[in-house]
This record gives C-alpha cells, structure tokens and sequence, in this order.
C-alpha cells in the first residue's frame, strides 16, 4: 500500500514539477512540515483522569509524506513517550482511540488536522494538572527522522474521551 | 494506516487543489494553514456583507464604536465559588485568542461546528467584568472610579434573571447565525470559570436595508442615538477612559437596562402625544424646535400659550441636563420576545450606554429620568447591570491583561 501511494506521489510530483517550472524538489534545507493552531485539552484535576490530547494542524509543504510517530512531553508533565493516535468505530459502533499505526499522515504538499474525535497526541500518566490558558511544550517525532517543537494551549474540552483499546482490553480515554 | 473517512481526515491535495478549486503552490497551502482551507472549502461564496472583518485587537475593544450590528448578543455567568485571578487569567487568555479568531472569520481552535464560524459579518466580541468578579476575586479595590452599581428606582420592576451578572460577553454580528455560534462557543471556552446567567438578545436594521449613516430606530418608530459621540474627541471625552486612569486606561463602564414598552397603548397615541413624549419629531427626528435631525433643541422656545415647544416631560428634556458632562453613548439593541402572557407584546430596548464614569456622568441623567419623564407611561425597566469593559489589547495580549497583570 506504501509503495503504491509513493508512486503516485512521485508522479503527481513530477506533474507539478512541470506545471511550475521547479527544479529543485531534492533539496530540503528549510523545515517543510509546520504546526500551526496547537491546543491541548485541560485537565484541571488530576482527580478526573491523569491522561489528555494534543490537537493542531501540521502542513507539509515537502515533496514526501512524511508521518508523526510520537513525541516528547518538555513541559516536565510526563515520563512516558507520546502517542500518536486516531479514533475509529470498533465492531459494535463505538468510537475507541488506538495507536495510529505507522504514524499520522501528514501528506506531502498538504496538511492534517489533529482533533477532538480524530487524530491526536496523546498524553499519559500526567504527574501535574493542566489548567486552561496554561502552554505546554512538546516535541513530535517524525518519520524522516527530524523533530518539531509546538506549544500548545490549553482549553476546555468536554467530550473528547474515546476509550482507549490497546491489543488487549480497554481503558478511559 | 489512517482512515480516509470522517471528520478528522487527512486533507488530501486532491482536496486542496480540485476540491477547493484554488490553484495554489504547495508552499502557498503550507503557510496559509487552517484559515485559508476553512474559508475556501467550508463556507461557499461569501457575500460582502458576510466577509466584512471588525478588527479584534486595539487600544479599546471592538463592538462600542463599532457601528450597531444588525444582532447583538449579551450573555452574562456567574463566576464559580472556585474561581481565583489565576483560573481567570487563564481563561481570559484562551477566550481572548478564541474571540479573535472568530472575529476574523477564522474557526476557534476547539470549535465543534467550524462550518458556520467562516462568515463573520463584522462579528465583534467585546468582554466585560461586573461587581461580583471583582468582589468574588479580591479585587474590589481595583474597581475603577465611579463604578458603582444603581441605586433602585421607583419606575424599576427588575427581574433577576435580566440583572447583575459577573461577566459579560458582547456579541454583535450582521449574521444571526454567527451570532448564535460565537455565543455558543465563547460560552463553552469560558464554561470551567463560569455558569450561564442571562442571554439577551437583540436586533437593529439588517445590514444592507438602509443607509448605515442613518440613525436607527427603536421599536417605538423614533430615531435613536441623534444625540451621540461621533468622532474621536467626544469618544476620548465621553467613552474611553483617560491615560491617567491606571490600568483601566482605554476601557469603559456600561450599563445595560432591559426596558419593556407597553406598545400597545404607546400605539393608541396619535403622532403629536408621540412627538410630545420625546419632544422629537417622528419622521425626520428633529427636535421640536427644529427642522433638521442634528439642529440644536432649543429647550427655552415657547409657543404662543406660553409652553415651552419641547415639553417640560419630554424624554429629552429630562434627558438634557445642561452640564456638558452628563454625556454618554447609547447603543442600544430592540428586542422582540414575541406575546407577553396577557397576550400584549413582549417588546423593548435593550439600553446600553457606555460611559467612563457611572456615577459622575451616567447616574445624574438617569435620576432625572426615573424622577420625572413622560415616556415612563410606556416604558418598564425590568432588567439592570453594570460592567467593567477593559481596554483592548494588542495582538499576543488578552484581556484583562491590565487588571490581571499589574
Ligand atoms: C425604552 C427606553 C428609551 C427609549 C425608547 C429612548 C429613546 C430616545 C430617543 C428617541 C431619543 C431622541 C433621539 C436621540 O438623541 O437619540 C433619546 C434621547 C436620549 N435618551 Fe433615551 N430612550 C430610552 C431610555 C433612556 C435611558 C434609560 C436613558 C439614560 C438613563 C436615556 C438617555 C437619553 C439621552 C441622554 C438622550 C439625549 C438627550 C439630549 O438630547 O441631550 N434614554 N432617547
Ligand atoms: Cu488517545
């Protein structure tokens, strides 16, 4: 599926490098992929969950797909590796979240939007609360091996709480 | 591997370069972010009433000099028994960044329903502090001077539900269903701080349907706002408030009052007992000693009986105090709730006027009117509250910021 999805990058690819008379598509000197709107649901009480999501809009305005494998909590707000995510249906219809395998898409020459109910950064074992207007800070990791900083800031969410089902049992979000 | 389908999906460049119809570099989409897809993709073709922007950031908030959008908007909450300077700070941060972007045309970054929040219609969002915020946060000594909550009245049959409130959100736009949206959406942003009080809604001429110089007129069929601030000088004098005002510098005070209007025997007048109650004329909103809307009354012409031309009782008689200071802008919204209970119409102004001072500039004015003006016969204030509106802020900054902050 890879591969397939690479050829017809490389062809389209190749169509605009004609149409727009770019001849320099190789060279990657400047960051492509940028994250623009960072925001991060608010967990005010430790009490009502230790765990939230990272929300934002990545843009690549590269020649390659290029995917968001995780991350790195800067703020001092948790130990543990963040997770890229996605929500789908399960067999019965419910929303549950699960890890995105391979990585969230962020598609050469466009953008994706992480957001409540879809795609997202997740958050666990938080050791601090998060208040609304506070910014944390992160890395993201992506799959051509560089990294992101974002500052996200947090808002209220309700809602936004997929369970969370990893190959074995499930979990709230 | 990803979904293709949903809500949350990655925007494909098929999307962005055929769906969309904008033929732009990758590099142009790149940079261009969120705004410029939801503009493109979510909203159809705007028209130019829905494109018009209000500028969000400045040294005062949008939405007073703003000329009156076609609806308005003002919701008031309750702050919680939990909230402290710091939560509210917080919030006002968010609620800051979340205004701005709405007023821009732009979806809020924790919008649910990002399809109706591209049309912004000179959406404005104005935010304002009433007593408990300040008192609930420790804050009373930094009330600015002259704010001061209403005495009671005699012609008063105030309702709870339409009085008090610690915070106020503003919302005016030309589109209602804008409107509706950033009332919803602000409402949700500043949810974990506050509780819902009243919502009160209201409306002017639609945008479009006449002449925007001409003076609006309230449901009573008068000319309303003839006698106003219009230009920066009497703004900076009656409006904003002055550099040595610490931090409330480029702020205002505001009154709202729900005043209902018992049309039904206001429209058992003929056009003269009209005239004679607001001591204007009907059609060209002249006063009664005049021809034209802007000439000066002359409050000491009599007629040949010996009565002055502009009765004694007249709305603005009383309203014109003669000390140059007891000036104000009123920009009010009419309401229309439909059919009371008795079956009369549920119908009235939604008063606002913004002042620098309550007591020294504002309350003179209304003691008068409470004492002694004919329009009482037809008008019943049933709602009353006072707010702080901050000064507005530069881009990056939120408001607030110069209460919260110093
Ligand atoms: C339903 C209630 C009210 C209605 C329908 C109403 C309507 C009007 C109208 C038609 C005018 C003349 C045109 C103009 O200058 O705008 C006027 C003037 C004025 N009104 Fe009202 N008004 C109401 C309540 C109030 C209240 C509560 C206040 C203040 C406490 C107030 C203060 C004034 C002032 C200061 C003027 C200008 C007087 C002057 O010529 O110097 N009005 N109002
Ligand atoms: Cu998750």
């Amino acid at each position: 599926m890879k591969t397939h999805r690479m050829g017809a990058v490389a062809i389209f690819v190749a169509a605009l490098a004609v149409l727009t008379g770019c001849t320099n598509p190789v060279t990657n000197s400047e960051p492509t992929v940028t994250v623009t709107d960072a925001w991060v649901r608010a967990v005010p009480d430790l009490a009502e969950g230790d765990m939230t999501g990272v929300f934002m809009t990545i843009a690549n305005s590269g020649t390659e797909d290029v995917y968001v494998t995780g991350g790195t909590d800067t703020t001092g707000l948790t130990e543990t590796p963040l997770e890229a995510h996605e929500v789908v249906a399960d067999a019965s219809g419910e929303m549950v979240m699960q890890l995105a395998e391979g990585g969230i898409l962020v598609p050469a020459g466009g953008s994706v939007q992480l957001m409540p109910g879809g795609f997202h950064i997740m958050y666990w074992n938080l050791t601090k609360p998060i208040a609304v207007g506070d910014t944390i800070t992160l890395t993201l990791n992506l799959s051509d091996g560089t990294t992101i900083d974002v500052n996200a800031i947090a808002m209220t969410l309700d809602g936004g709480t997929e369970k969370y089902v990893p190959a074995n049992g499930g979990m709230e979000h | 591997m990803a979904s293709d389908t949903g809500p949350h999906k990655a925007i494909s460049r098929r999307d962005l370069f055929f769906g969309a119809g904008v033929a732009l570099g990758s590099a142009a989409i790149a940079a261009s972010g969120t705004a410029a897809i939801s503009n493109s993709v979510l909203a159809g073709k705007p028209t130019a009433i829905g494109t018009n922007v209000e500028p969000f950031f400045g040294p005062n908030q949008a939405g007073i000099r703003t000329a009156a959008q076609a609806h308005g908007v003002f919701a008031a909450y309750t702050l919680n028994d939990t909230a402290t300077v710091d939560t509210v700070r917080g919030v006002m941060r968010v609620a800051t960044i979340e205004a701005s972007r709405l007023c821009a045309g732009e979806p809020g970054l924790s919008d649910t329903d990002p399809t109706i929040a591209t049309v912004p219609a000179r959406l404005t969002i104005t935010f304002g502090f009433g007593h408990g915020l300040f008192d609930k946060l420790g804050l009373g000594s930094r009330k600015p001077e002259g704010f001061v909550q209403l005495p009671s009245f005699g012609i008063d049959e105030l309702r709870p539900e339409f009085s008090g409130g610690d915070l106020l959100i503003q919302i005016g736009s030309d589109d209602p269903i804008t409107l509706s949206h950033a009332h919803r959406h602000m409402t949700r942003v500043i949810s974990s701080i506050g509780n819902p009080h009243y919502s009160q809604r209201g409306f002017a001429r639609a945008s479009g349907s006449v002449n925007p110089d001409e003076t609006p007129r309230n449901l009573m069929g008068f000319k309303d706002g003839t006698e106003n601030p219009r230009n920066d000088e009497s703004f900076d004098e009656q409006v904003w408030a002055g550099v040595d005002s610490g931090w409330f510098a480029g702020g205002t005070q505001l009154v709202i009052r729900r005043i209902a209007m018992k049309l039904d025997p206001w429209d058992r007048l003929g056009p003269g007992d009209k005239e004679a109650a607001f001591g204007r004329q009907m059609v060209s909103g002249a006063p009664l000693t005049g021809e034209n809307e802007f000439d000066e009354p002359d409050f000491g012409a009599r007629n040949p009986s010996g009565l002055t031309v502009i009765p004694d009782f007249s709305h603005i008689r009383r309203a014109h105090t003669g000390d140059p200071t007891h000036r104000f802008l009123r920009r009010p919204f009419n309401y229309d709730d439909g059919f009371a209970e008795d079956g009369t119409a549920n119908v009235g102004l939604i008063f606002a006027a913004y002042t620098t001072d309550i007591e020294r500039r504002f309350l003179p004015v209304q003691k008068r009117l409470a004492e002694f003006d004919l329009l009482n016969v037809w008008t019943v204030p049933i709602g009353s509250s006072e707010f702080v509106i901050p000064p507005g802020v530069p881009a990056g900054g939120y408001i607030g910021q110069q209460l919260f902050d110093s």
